[in-house]
């Protein structure tokens, strides 16, 4: 086999890791700030995908307003989960939260597949063939996806780094006390978090349900490699994920050829616990320091 | 769906009073009880309604023809989900509640496997449509049988497929489960008892957000068709991946993966020509003309491709004429066996229950030729059920021709 072989290898590990990525990168996002592991990201992703799809359903074929509307629906989904649930149970521990938010992915679920039925989905493109670069057959959604989901990495890191909201959000996510004794206003943080959450969930779906088919647990099934991923990347580290979770995805294509494809999931975990072996926490996460 | 409760009242009634009568009088003999297990919601509920049906039905015939050996039969319904624990929670209430002596039309190999301990335990016969060939050698009492086949012997009859349509290089993906991997096992002891072998082999992990790594793997060897062991979800993406990727190779699947959904999901131009292998019917059989009319009556629906309902005809009627031949008091070691001496050849051949009940009392030997097939059980308690190949064209499913096993 040829380097073209390991190069499409790559690719397909990147692409892979890139969806994953954003999944991760909403998880550590809530982590950050709302301090707590979110178990609804997958279903506001699978929330985002279905608003998709009603906008084909509705006739129109636009896939970047099926995008709009799933970025819409998943940001509506995370900011209302906040207003009436999340934001009564901040200050009560990991715990709470984090089961919550479980009942609240299992009520998601089956709301949707109450109304939407179990039968499978799909985003009708035309298939189209790949194209040739310097030998290595490269698909055009491929470019076009993984360029969405950069663009979408990017933006939020702006937000994050280069806005005013976002190193109020830092500061939050540093130390709240501090944070709101020097005036920052901490509920407006959250809200925008929250929206930020949608948003990148929205985007992930979207990509999820373009590349795979639209069922009701297509997110849920991803949440595990995310969490994986977000904690591989440093628990809070937005940045971190997204990179935990490439490097996961070529580790995991590139090592086919030699391990086949039943323990390649096996190997993810195996890098994972290597990874925080050496570095407990995770690749871009900094330890808390004891005060 | 449910019952009549007042013709359970009635036959309860009718056995209270049978029980009370003094001794020396001929006393009507015990019902003999069916539990209607079936998948009515989950993965299996496009068949679960039609089945169960159909047994109520068809007992209702077996009935109305005066009983087997003078045992009316009744019916009590559950639904499995298609989940294990669903099904054994349901099982476990027919077998301690309602005392029922036989259980009829599980479908996915995880709720049969989890419910065979019970069934096993209390002696209880089990007629079922699952895959998985670890059901026959689980069961030491031959009281487990099949009215389908084995995913092994799907795998076998679908690489006869593969060499009647010329093809020579051939890979396999397969879905990591039990069904999957059976699938693709029979293929692949089929094919190299023919002299050929297999040009590259992938099992795969469910629910990935791609599988262009396995395709890439598998389209490297240059096969002319990749047999899928999968379901419909996971072919969608599989197809779709390998045109993108710029491949024509052919697909062949079992009939719940590679069917007319395939085509609205990617448009009828990237599946034309995919193959199907799917049960079917005895569809010239005048057992089926009789049950595809009762079903049409009762259902207000065409059969349509619900082969299992025609299973679970089948299941009544093999078990009342095997009863009827057991002869009256016989326990279930007995009925079965004699389930295969009223259905395998030999004797004349019968296409319903009253018309086997007749012979039976003029003493003859009678072969049950069934809706669903014609019924002959191996020791394992198997039958070789009758396959169809169709082919996807223009986004539906045409006929093309039958397989033997």
């Amino acid at each position: 086999m040829g380097y073209a072989y390991y190069v499409g290898l790559a690719i397909n590990g990147a692409v892979e890791g890139l969806t994953i990525g954003l999944a991760a990168l909403a998880i550590n996002l809530v982590f950050a700030v709302g301090r707590f592991p979110n178990a609804t990201t997958g279903d506001l992703m699978t929330v985002g995908a279905y608003a998709g799809i009603a906008v084909q359903q509705s006739g129109l074929r636009s896939l970047w307003l099926q995008g709009l509307a799933a970025v819409g629906a998943s940001m509506a989904l995370s900011l209302a989960l906040y207003l009436f649930v999340f934001r009564a149970l901040r200050g009560r521990g990991m715990l709470a939260p984090l089961l919550a938010s479980i009942g609240l992915a299992i009520l998601v679920r089956s709301v949707l597949s109450f109304f939407a039925g179990h039968d499978q989905y799909v985003f009708q493109l035309p298939i189209v063939r790949p194209i040739m670069i310097a030998g290595i057959p490269v698909q055009s959604y491929d470019l076009w996806l993984g360029g969405v989901a950069l663009v979408c990495v990017l933006l939020v890191m702006a937000i994050l780094f280069l806005s005013p909201i976002g190193r109020q959000m830092r500061a939050v996510a540093d130390d709240l006390t501090l944070a709101r004794t020097s005036g920052i206003n901490v509920d407006r943080v959250y809200l925008v978090m929250w929206l930020l959450v949608g948003f990148v969930t929205g985007v992930a779906g979207m990509v999820l349900g373009v590349r795979t088919v639209v069922m009701p647990e297509m997110g849920w099934n991803m949440l595990l490699p995310a969490f994986a991923a977000a904690v591989l990347g440093g628990v809070g580290s937005p940045a971190g994920a997204v990179l935990a979770a490439m490097v996961v995805g070529i580790a995991q294509e590139m090592s086919t050829p030699v391990l086949g494809f039943t323990y390649k999931i096996g190997l993810a975990f195996m890098v994972l616990v290597v990874i925080l072996a050496v570095r407990p926490a995770g690749l871009f996460g900094r330890v808390e320091r004891v005060r | 769906m449910r019952f009549n409760r007042r013709e359970i009242m009635l036959t309860g009634a009718a056995s209270l009073a049978a029980a009370m009568a003094p001794v020396g009088f001929a006393r009507a003999a015990e019902p003999y009880r069916i539990g209607a297990l079936n998948p009515i919601t989950g993965a299996g509920s496009p068949y679960g309604s039609g089945t169960q049906k159909t047994i109520l039905f068809a007992a209702q015939e077996v009935n109305d023809a005066g009983g087997a050996a003078g045992r009316m039969f009744e019916v009590f319904a559950e639904d499995t989900q298609t989940a294990p624990e669903a099904g054994v929670l349901a099982a476990k209430k027919l077998i301690e509640v309602n005392k029922v002596d036989a259980i009829f039309g599980t479908w996915s190999s995880g709720v049969t496997l989890a419910i065979m301990p019970l069934t096993d335990a209390a002696n209880v016969i089990l007629m079922t449509n699952s895959g998985a060939a670890s059901i026959s050698t689980l069961d030491t009492k031959d009281l487990v049988y099949r009215y389908s086949t084995t995913g092994i012997r799907s795998g076998r009859a679908i690489s006869g497929v593969i060499e009647k349509e010329g093809l020579t290089r051939v890979a396999t993906m397969a879905f990591n489960n039990a069904s999957g991997r059976d699938l693709v096992a029979g293929v692949k002891s089929g094919w190299e008892e023919k002299g050929h072998s297999l040009v590259a082999e992938v099992v795969y992990e469910p629910n990935r957000p791609g599988y262009r790594s396995e395709l890439q793997q598998i389209l490297a060897a240059k096969p002319e068709i990749i047999m899928l062991g999968s379901y419909l979800p996971d072919t969608t993406i599989i197809v779709r991946e390998a045109r993108q990727m710029g491949s024509d190779v052919r697909f062949i699947g079992p009939g719940y993966a590679i069917a007319p959904k395939l085509s609205e999901s990617l448009g009828a131009e990237a599946v034309e020509g995919l193959m199907a292998v799917d049960y079917v019917s005895s569809l010239d059989s005048s057992a089926y003309a009789h049950f595809s009319k009762r079903y049409q009556d009762e259902m207000g629906s065409d059969v349509g491709e619900n082969f299992y309902a025609s299973c679970a005809y089948d299941m009544v009627q093999c078990t009342a004429l095997a009863i009827e031949a057991a002869g009256p008091g016989a326990d279930n070691t007995k009925i079965a066996a004699n389930l295969r001496k009223v259905s395998n050849p030999g004797g004349k051949v019968v296409s319903g229950f009253a018309e086997g009940k007749k012979l039976l009392a003029a003493g003859e030997e009678i072969n049950y030729e069934g809706a669903s097939g014609p019924l002959d059980f191996d020791e394992h308690g198997d039958v070789k059920p009758l396959f169809k190949l169709s082919k996807l064209r223009s986004g539906a499913l045409e006929y093309q021709y039958m397989l033997s096993l």
